[in-house]
């Protein structure tokens, strides 16, 4: 069943991605195109067979002693905060969260 | 210095600087000559960051001065695809997105190299966060292919590949996902190699797919990408990756010992593929005969779900490039669109004008493969896919030290002659597969097309971790191509060549 626009237009907004109406049809032909060409994936007989997530076979999770840099790869705040748009003191700034009021130049 | 840049390899530019024949310097600034007398009709490179290379073969120089050892790749000139971080430069990733990025740490595959003696001298172009094979989504500018600047360098590490093949740097390093190295390797006459998954860090590379990315370099032989790979493993496993394997190794020993006897795979139906242009099937029929000639045994092999591996990796690759670039939100990093009242709507338009359209597509193929109700559809039995193509190349590799593979169905095409997405996708049929398998493989020119005289590549795969072996047989097939008058030795790009010093 091919993505309508509607189906389209959920998916941008879940990704954060504002798109216009002229996007929002290209995208739909392509979303519908792409999807075609996965169609082999749902071709094969795939019962009892194990997926592999990396290839590599079983990776842990990287536990460590809740010391900071312990690699001597700790950013510092001035370092962190170099990238950002907009920050104030030791924080990165943002506007409202929840859309009461502008909060931010 | 008694040489050009365009007569120097790696391997001769190290010894020299060890024997002190030329300094770190004398190379650096030979290198940025050259830089700036071809880059322009190139525009390979994003950034040339001459104070910092300079600085680096200056320090090289003052280790040899005072006795001390100067690494396996001193003085080597190389470049940097803008996705590996390097304190002192920007890394964009050739995107709006990063245009204004300033590398806060330096990746650890630029680090060895940097340990190892090398001079770092730019970063170069490629396809907007990897997402390509032409190089064309760059947000900042086309880099032609050196062999004919009317034609891509492919991609997405399009600006490494052509650097090398210009002749600017003798080695640079790439990512690749799906055959972003090899792919434009093959199409700009460089050999080009991904390293088996695990073989080379990933820390300081901006992720697209993490369970499929793998850095490699470029080199104009075979011996050069030997080399730079000492470097990239040396120390051995990284531990700010934990998908870094030991694999501490010189790659260089034995790397011209006779391949007699040594069984290379071949698949007929890939090898005769429909896709493939006449020229790149009868380079390819080339590449067989000569590694025959070198003493290989050429034994049938079979890869029964390889046809899949297009639709696995275009689940797998834009599911995991969903999740990865979702960190840019415009807050932390990245370019943030003022006047907005809420931070959604900022992330939304931040998003939507900081990233290229394709760029935005695979997010959002990923965005809705991952879904709740399509995960299962897709996602889940992409995975398993891969366990049936992994298991493939296992058993082949029973049978063979190696597989040989084209490279990519045609030789490089022009500007916008291919621009459907999905006919786009189809290209990295032959590549692919070793992204999803994991398993090492490398690109080796073959000779010049008869329809295009654009360079024509064979592909070699290796069993996982057996990446040595596997470039013993690329040495094999580019001896056998050089002695055949297929190609001359580390060619560089014939319009290129003498510019600068």
């Amino acid at each position: 069943m091919a993505l309508t626009r509607d189906d389209v237009r959920g998916i941008a907004s879940y990704a954060r991605i504002a798109l216009t109406e002229d996007e929002l049809d290209e995208m739909c032909t392509y979303l519908n195109a792409a999807i075609e060409l996965l169609a082999p994936i749902r071709a094969y007989d795939l019962t009892d067979v194990e997926p592999t997530f990396y290839p590599m076979g079983e990776l842990a999770n990287v536990m460590a002693a809740d010391e900071p840099d312990e690699y001597g790869c700790m950013l510092g705040v001035e370092e962190a905060l170099k990238n950002a748009a907009s920050t104030r003191g030791r924080a990165f700034r943002v506007p409202s969260i929840l859309g009461f009021k502008e909060g931010d130049g | 210095m008694m040489y050009g840049l365009d007569h120097l390899g790696a391997v001769q530019i190290a010894r020299g600087v060890a024997k002190g024949d030329f300094s770190a310097v004398e190379v650096a600034e030979a290198s940025l000559e050259v830089i700036e007398a071809k880059d322009g009709d190139v525009c390979a490179f994003l950034q040339v960051c001459a104070e910092l290379a300079l600085k680096t073969a200056r320090e090289t120089d003052a280790r040899r001065a005072a006795g001390k050892n100067v690494g396996p790749l001193a003085g080597v000139p190389f470049a940097i695809k803008d996705n590996m971080h390097l304190v002192g430069t920007r890394t964009t990733c050739a995107s709006r997105m990063l245009e204004h990025y300033e590398s806060t740490f330096t990746a650890t595959c630029v680090r060895r190299m940097i340990d190892a003696g090398a001079t770092p001298m730019g970063k170069t172009n490629m396809d907007e966060f990897a997402f390509g094979s032409t190089t064309e989504s760059s947000a900042f500018c086309k880099t032609r292919n050196p062999w004919d600047v009317e034609r891509v360098p492919g991609g997405s590490s399009g600006g490494s590949a052509a650097a090398v093949a210009a002749g600017e740097v003798p080695l640079a390093l790439g990512s690749d996902t799906g055959g972003s190295i090899r792919q434009p390797a093959c199409f700009c006459g460089v050999v080009g190699m991904k390293p088996t998954y695990g073989a080379v860090s990933r820390y300081g590379v901006v992720a697209f797919g993490s369970s499929l990315d793998q850095v490699g370099p470029f080199g104009r032989s075979v011996s050069d990408v030997a080399l730079a790979m000492n470097a990239l493993v040396a120390g051995g496993k990284d531990p700010l990756d934990a998908t870094s394997r030991d694999v501490e190794t010189n790659y260089l020993a034995g790397l011209d010992d006779s391949v007699e006897g040594m069984r290379v795979g071949i698949m007929g139906s890939l090898m005769t593929h429909q896709s493939l242009s006449p020229e790149v099937m009868l380079g390819l029929k080339d590449a067989c005969s000569v590694l025959e000639d070198q003493g290989a045994r050429l034994v049938e092999i079979e890869l029964p779900h390889i046809d899949s591996a297009i639709a696995a990796y275009y689940v797998i690759g834009p599911c995991e490039a969903f999740s990865n670039l979702a960190r840019f939100d415009g807050v932390r990093f990245g370019y943030r669109e003022p006047g907005h009242a809420t931070l959604a709507e900022q992330t939304a338009w931040s998003r939507a004008h900081g990233f290229g359209a394709e760029a935005k597509r695979r997010q959002l193929l990923g965005a809705y493969l991952l879904a709740s109700g399509v995960y299962d559809k897709y996602y889940y039995p992409a995975q398993q896919v891969r366990t049936l193509i992994t298991a493939d190349y296992q058993a082949a590799f029973d049978r063979c030290d190696a597989i040989i593979l084209p490279c990519a169905p045609t030789t490089a095409w022009r500007f916008g002659e291919v621009s459907d997405p999905a006919r786009m996708y189809a290209s990295d049929l032959f590549t692919i597969s070793s992204n999803i398998a994991g398993n090492g493989s490398i690109s080796v020119p073959v000779g010049l097309g008869r329809d295009t005289g654009m360079p024509v590549a064979a592909q070699l795969q290796g069993p996982t971790f057996q990446d040595q072996k596997m470039l013993r047989l690329a040495r094999a097939l580019e001896r056998g191509v050089h002695e055949a008058g297929l190609m001359k030795a580390a060619a560089i790009a014939p319009a290129f060549v003498g510019r600068g010093r």
